[in-house]
């Protein structure tokens, strides 16, 4: 772990990877036991994307929640085993290079590396060796029953604006300095996180965040690889 | 509760093991030869087989795995090592005094401090006789050798299924009821048990029976054209005679199992054991360790070590295959414990018997530590099918299509059942043999005939694994059973690795990284593959020292 007193703050998709949770969600119903769960399960998938259309560019909170629906009453081995596959076949093929570098970087400038995330932890923790540099991850926990998912997220859920509130704990109980912090970001609710460092870049960012980067005279930056 | 090092109490001390070529037995050997050097003398109780012991015992050490720990651990020196530590004796358990020559049996008398009887028939529903001599007569023979002994305690190796048809938690006591609740001398069913057997020979000799056997005889020799001479029919019938015999041998057994609540012969049989020698040796240090579902090693002799029978071998091959509806009722516990922690329970509770601090009972389970459902057992067998199949399937209907096609646990009457399917596919057989239209081409023929012959295969396939999957169901669906496993908590052992912890298994690492790729490797070949089952091969060959001199094997000859 590193000792530095600044972080790096990536968010993942976007800036890190290509893929979004609604991929690794639909990958996840059309894995389940039994083609009647798959259907199902698929539909439901399906009913985030215009959620996620309409509102994604302000609040991702609602959307997300609809996603991971759909892992409703799947098991926990189920999941395991379905996020290795789905990082071995699919996200690791999805790393944006270019995101890899500016997080060397930032290690080589001595920030703690945070990678922020709405995708699940079964999956997000099987990327981290495949991204090197991280020294934590944060993202998004499924709430488990009796081995078998409830299709709710535990709190606090990443990706809406709510999921920035946690940085200024985070920045005491590590005592960083945000001033001196960096983030990396893509999405319009990541206005919070960007806006709590002293050193913001928006990257590859939808049309709120880039309006917003231009108003606040963020730096942007595009990459597609 | 008390405290104590297995490796010290086990230093110095003189073991008779039976059933030492057992999958469990030789776990218990291997460990004690790796864990304990300074064991004292381990006699091993072994029959012949067809070859001399010393013959099997060769064979054995130099070609069964469980034994790659110690031949990578002494190499050359294994020869000696072992000959220092362990005296193969010819015997076997179904005579009295476990036909041990006399004057090695004295001597055993003075010098053994506990017997370990791992001995057992582990079919479920053999021929009554063959259980009756192995896991009664057996039992009774070990333990009137023990009682014989100067010193000797004696740990009795059950099973946790001798509780029978019942549902609820399974404590650690013998019982003094039948599973269905009436009172059971134990001495008296063992009578009836020969009585049954005598009886059961009588009416095969009957007349009637002889005369029915004749004349299915005689109708089948007419069928097919021939004159049902005397030297033909009763040639014949007396072959018929014998295999309805053990037909009947088995059934007679089965029967009174289940009249009592026991689900098979087997756990009927190992039940009795238990409460014979309880009433018959009041005074003998002696104790029942009684394991639940023994399979895959977890640790040792190396992860995933397994051999043989097993229960739920069945159900992964079925998992593997288009067959997705495995038989078994959600939520119900199977009490799976992989055979080193089995072991660990043996050494434990054979130190607590030595040192006189036993308990009657010790359960080696994982159902109330740590349960595995049988719905979880499926879903991480059709888990680990997939992984296997998408690494390893011979085309893309496996890797994409059957890798994906998941097991269920489901009802026995599901409509997709085995019986269900093996129906159909008799059907189908017999349709491309017989029904098939009469003026077809010749290469159609062919190919319908070539069509049933692997219908036919197929369906003999499913038939066995149905006759399985029956012997599982009162495990598998019928009944909900928790063994409890605390007896081994009241001994505190000092040595980690002897330590009995199901509570530490994490299934899923166990059953997708250990057991399944087990099984494949070395149960599946020999059980569905008709292969051989790979052999170990060590660099140097143990060869056999008599009276422990020491001669190191001559390397260049050995390889």
């Amino acid at each position: 772990m590193s000792e530095s007193k600044t972080a790096a703050f990536f968010r993942a998709e976007g800036t890190l990877i290509k893929s979004g949770v609604l991929q690794a969600a639909a990958y996840m119903a059309s894995q389940r036991a039994g083609m009647r769960e798959r259907l199902l399960r698929f539909g439901q998938t399906a009913l985030a994307a215009p959620i996620f259309g309409v509102l994604g560019q302000n609040d991702r909170t609602l959307g997300n929640r609809v996603a991971h629906l759909s892992y409703r009453d799947i098991t926990d081995d189920r999941v395991a085993i379905l996020a290795e596959e789905y990082v071995e076949d699919i996200l690791k093929d999805k790393i944006l290079d270019a995101g890899l570098e500016l997080m060397k970087q930032a290690k080589k400038d001595g920030h703690r590396i945070v990678v922020i995330s709405e995708g699940i932890s079964e999956i997000m923790e099987g990327l981290l060796p495949h991204l090197r540099h991280v020294d934590e991850l944060i993202c998004n926990r499924l709430e488990y029953k009796d081995r078998k998912a409830t299709g709710t997220l535990l709190d606090p859920i990443m990706g809406g604006y709510d999921g920035g509130s946690w940085l200024k704990d985070y920045a005491r109980k590590h005592e960083l300095d945000l001033e001196r912090s960096v983030a990396f970001a893509g999405h319009g609710p990541d206005l919070l996180l960007l806006s709590s460092v002293g050193k913001p870049c928006a990257v590859n960012p939808d049309f709120t965040l880039r309006k917003a980067a231009k108003e606040a005279d963020w730096p942007v930056m595009e990459y597609t690889a | 509760m008390s405290s104590f090092s297995v490796k010290s109490e086990y230093a110095g001390k003189h073991i008779l093991l039976t059933g030492g070529t057992g999958f469990v037995g030789k776990v218990w050997l291997v460990m004690a030869l790796t864990r304990i050097p300074d064991i004292g003398r381990i006699y091993l109780l072994m029959r012949g087989k067809g070859r001399s012991v010393k013959d099997r015992w060769l064979k054995i050490v130099n070609e069964n795995p469980a034994f790659r720990p110690l031949h990578e651990k002494h190499g050359a020196g294994l020869s000696k090592f072992i000959a220092d530590r362990v005296e193969v004796i010819q015997g076997t358990l179904d005579s009295p005094n476990m036909s041990i020559e006399d004057s090695v049996a004295e001597r055993l008398r003075d010098k053994v401090d506990l017997i370990v009887n791992c001995a057992g028939l582990v079919d479920f529903n053999p021929d009554v006789r063959v259980a009756v001599s192995s896991n009664l007569d057996g039992s009774m023979h070990v333990a009137d050798f023990a009682a014989s002994c100067k010193n000797a305690a004696m740990i009795h190796v059950s099973t946790c299924y001798v509780a029978g048809t019942v549902d609820g938690v399974i404590d650690e006591t013998i019982a003094t009821t039948t599973p269905n609740g009436r009172p059971l001398d134990a001495e008296a069913e063992y009578k009836r048990l020969q009585e049954i057997i005598v009886e059961t020979e009588a009416e095969n000799e009957s007349e009637e029976t002889v005369r029915v056997l004749t004349d299915e005889v005689v109708a089948r020799v007419k069928k097919r054209g021939y004159e049902p001479t005397e030297k033909r029919v009763s040639g014949t019938v007396g072959r018929l005679k014998a295999k309805r015999l053990r037909e009947v041998m088995s059934l007679a057994g089965t029967n009174r199992a289940k009249e009592l609540g026991w689900p098979n012969t087997y756990t009927y049989t190992k039940a009795l054991a238990e409460m014979l020698t309880k009433s018959r040796y009041p005074n003998l240090r002696h104790t029942a360790l009684r394991p639940a579902i023994v399979e895959s090693a977890l640790k040792f002799p190396f992860p995933g070590w397994n051999e043989g029978f097993n229960t739920s071998g069945p159900l992964i091959y079925l998992a593997s295959t288009w067959l997705r509806h495995i038989p078994a009722k959600p939520g119900n516990p199977l009490d799976i414990i992989p055979v080193d922690l089995v072991v660990n329970g043996i050494f434990i509770a054979g130190a607590a018997v030595m040192r006189g601090e036993h308990a009657e009972v010790y359960q080696t389970g994982s159902s109330d530590r740590a349960t595995l459902t049988i719905d979880r057992l499926t879903e991480l067998s059709a888990l680990g099918n997939r992984q296997h199949l998408r690494k390893t399937g011979v085309n893309r209907v496996e890797t994409l299509l059957l890798s994906r096609w998941d097991a269920v646990a489901s009802d026995p009457e599901h409509m997709l059942n085995v019986s269900n399917i093996r129906e159909l596919v008799f059907q189908v057989s017999r349709y491309l043999r017989h029904g098939r239209p009469e003026k077809i081409p010749s290469e159609w023929k062919d190919g319908a005939e070539s069509m049933a012959k692997t219908a036919d295969k197929a369906q003999r396939k499913l038939r066995q694994i149905e006759e399985v999957l029956e012997l599982f169901m009162p495990f598998t669906y019928d009944h909900y059973m928790v063994f409890t496993a605390r007896a081994l908590e009241k001994h505190h052992v000092v040595e980690p690795e002897f330590r009995f912890t199901p509570e530490e298994i994490d299934w899923r690492q166990y059953w997708l990284e250990c057991h399944m790729p087990g099984l494949r490797r070395w149960c599946f070949p020999k059980q569905y593959e008709n292969k051989e089952t790979e052999t170990y091969t060590p660099k140097v060959p143990f060869v056999i020292l008599e009276d422990g001199a020491a001669a190191a094997p001559n390397s260049q000859e050995a390889r």
